[in-house]
């Protein structure tokens, strides 16, 4: 389990970090083409919003596998341990639903609608349900995290914390 | 209150008890009332908005804001703006207390973020203030409570949340400039509660007096960190630049003095700092996602009409309209964090406000300085807890020294809610008043 989770994370990090680096440049280049070749290119500022969607899902599995996402602690921090892992469990499991039904499940019929609607994207002349192909893929990989967290709590459980 | 509403407020309390993520509560719990309402598609209609919600240019500026403080943080660009602070302010009485809130006050601007304005300069500045003899907790508090004016004087990442979540009623670069008196008043509010405490105590105070030409010098070293902001601002207001290429431009501009010139930054820990760009982005994204979603909700069974109704019931009186939304926000802003505060409660409150004639930018101003000062008190305080763990202390021991701090914070947001020409004359003389 420990493996799969170093794996999964190694690899969004690269992708996150080459998307962002990316988007920079690429929003660089649209102020370079704007201000010192003087003909603003036509394609930057459609792929710079198409990367943010994919940085913004997937970085949200990332962040869920750091516990980066914000929360408020100040009431679960006052159970004992054992009811306080027991809340966590609950946590994982509802993230893990919600990314199931509705970024994988819906997500998928989404992308399957706009395909079929044939909605091409005005600059860049992309299918827009590739775009929006970012919700299942990243709600997969939430749902990965959260299965982990939630294996995670039941080992501690198991193992009889704070007896 | 219609039933689909009960559900998500109920949902969305419980969800929110247990810790379970707060862009997650939202979801959620807009799951659940759509499902209550019967006849829509719940799963495809809450994808679709989630994947429309962050569909936008002008979103952009915050995850290069975000990269460009983070090269800021970690570049030297602190010191050099403390050095310049210590020649204006560093030879009062409590002189380094002032250096530390001006500091604050000029990086939290360049950096937008007031968690970096907390390490970066606290990490340098409380432990040089406990050596000349202030009190730890004092300066702790000092600099938990100056970081917050980096959120209201621009560029600052919140308000383009905020321009947002009025639906683009506001423009960015009208909620910029509205920040900028405000800011500077909190800023001065904190400088004198600071100086009276140091003068009461005797804490320092003739530090040596630099000699014209170091001044010169000192100030020198600290334009190419200052130039950013001017290149930033003037930028977005002479219309050179949207604020995402000023965003965008921000970046290179902190990646050229942090990494070539001042060379405190090196190339290999750049993709750490790509990574922690895109993760933070990422939590914020997720917020603004899936609040769309909730408000699509709210909006959609009229919630904000049936709380500007019930309100209006209570008072048409402007003066305590204001004080109950700021001691609603006030009670808000201690529980939940900056960005979902703004995300939910802005569509919301904006119409009532709006009815009774207060100006956008205004109630925007007054939303970010009541939440600022919810970021410094437990129990849910970024600030507050960043300052504990870098100064050593404990929350229970910070209360004491910081609650005249907040007695500043709480008095200039009263003055800015009764004077709103102190947010909206800088907007208005640059035109960007509609």
């Amino acid at each position: 389990m420990g493996k799969l989770k170093r794996i999964l994370d190694k690899t969004l990090e690269v992708l996150l970090m080459v998307s962002v680096a990316v988007l920079v440049v690429d929003v660089l280049w649209q102020v370079f083409t704007r201000f010192v070749i003087g003909n603003p290119s036509s394609w930057t500022e459609e792929l710079a919003t198409f990367l943010l969607i994919w940085v913004s899902l997937l970085g949200a599995a990332v962040a869920l596998g750091r516990g980066a996402h914000l929360g408020i602690d100040y009431f679960t921090h006052k159970l004992p341990e054992r009811c306080r892992i027991q809340t966590e469990l609950f946590v994982f499991a509802v993230v893990s639903i919600f990314s199931l039904l509705v970024m994988v499940v819906g997500g998928t019929r989404l992308v399957m609608l706009t395909l079929a609607l044939e909605q091409i994207s005005v600059a860049l002349h992309i299918p827009m349900g590739y775009v929006y192909l970012a919700i299942p893929i990243s709600g997969a990989f939430l749902v990965l995290y959260g299965v982990i967290g939630l294996m995670e709590r039941f080992t501690q459980l198991k193992k009889g914390v704070a007896l | 209150m219609s039933f689909p509403i009960l559900v998500l407020v109920v949902s969305f309390v419980v969800l929110l008890v247990l810790n379970v993520p707060v862009a997650f509560c939202m979801g959620i719990a807009t799951v659940l009332s759509i499902i209550t309402m019967g006849d829509l598609p719940a799963f495809v209609a809450v994808a679709h908005k989630i994947a429309t919600g962050i569909d936008s240019f002008a979103l952009l500026a915050i995850p290069f804001f975000i990269l460009s403080g983070l090269l800021m943080g970690h570049g030297g660009i602190a010191r050099r703006l403390i050095d310049f602070a210590n020649v204006l302010v560093g030879r009062f009485r409590g002189g380094l207390a002032l250096v530390n809130i001006l500091t604050c006050m000029l990086f939290g601007s360049i950096s937008g973020s007031s968690a970096a304005a907390v390490s970066s300069v606290g990490g340098f500045m409380i432990p040089l203030m406990n050596k000349r003899g202030y009190e730890n907790n004092f300066n702790t508090a000092v600099t938990i409570t100056a970081a917050t004016t980096g959120l209201l004087i621009p560029p600052s990442n919140i308000m383009i949340v905020y321009s947002l979540a009025t639906g683009g009623i506001v423009s960015i670069a009208a909620i910029f400039m509205a920040g900028v008196v405000p800011g500077i008043l909190v800023g001065l509010g904190l400088m004198i509660v600071a100086a009276v405490i140091s003068i009461r105590n005797q804490y320092g105070g003739s530090e040596k007096t630099v000699s014209g030409s170091q001044a010169f010098m000192t100030f020198l070293r600290a334009i190419p960190s200052l130039l950013l902001v001017i290149i930033v601002l003037g930028g977005i207001l002479f219309g050179v630049f949207t604020a995402t290429e000023a965003s965008a431009v921000a970046v290179l501009y902190s990646f050229i003095l942090a990494v070539p010139v001042y060379k405190e930054v090196k190339i290999r820990d750049l993709p750490d700092i790509l990574l922690q760009c895109g993760v933070t982005t990422s939590v914020v994204f997720l917020l603004i996602a899936t609040s769309m979603a909730m408000s699509w909700v709210l909006a959609a069974e009229n919630v904000p009409q049936d709380i500007s109704r019930g309100l209006l019931a209570l008072t048409e009186n402007k003066v305590a309209l204001l004080l109950m939304i700021n001691t609603l926000l006030l009670i808000v802003g201690t529980f939940i964090d900056m960005t979902p505060a703004v995300l939910v409660f802005t569509p919301i409150f904006l119409p009532v406000l709006t009815g009774v004639g207060i100006h956008p930018l205004h109630f925007g101003i007054i939303m970010i300085m009541n939440l600022c000062i919810g970021l410094c008190t437990p129990p849910v305080g970024t600030c507050l807890f960043l300052g504990c763990g870098i100064a050593n202390t404990t929350v229970t021991k910070i209360i004491p020294r910081i609650l005249p701090f907040f007695i500043a914070m709480i008095v200039t947001l009263i003055i800015c809610s009764y004077i709103p020409a102190l947010s909206l004359w800088l907007p208005d003389v640059l035109g960007l008043l509609k």
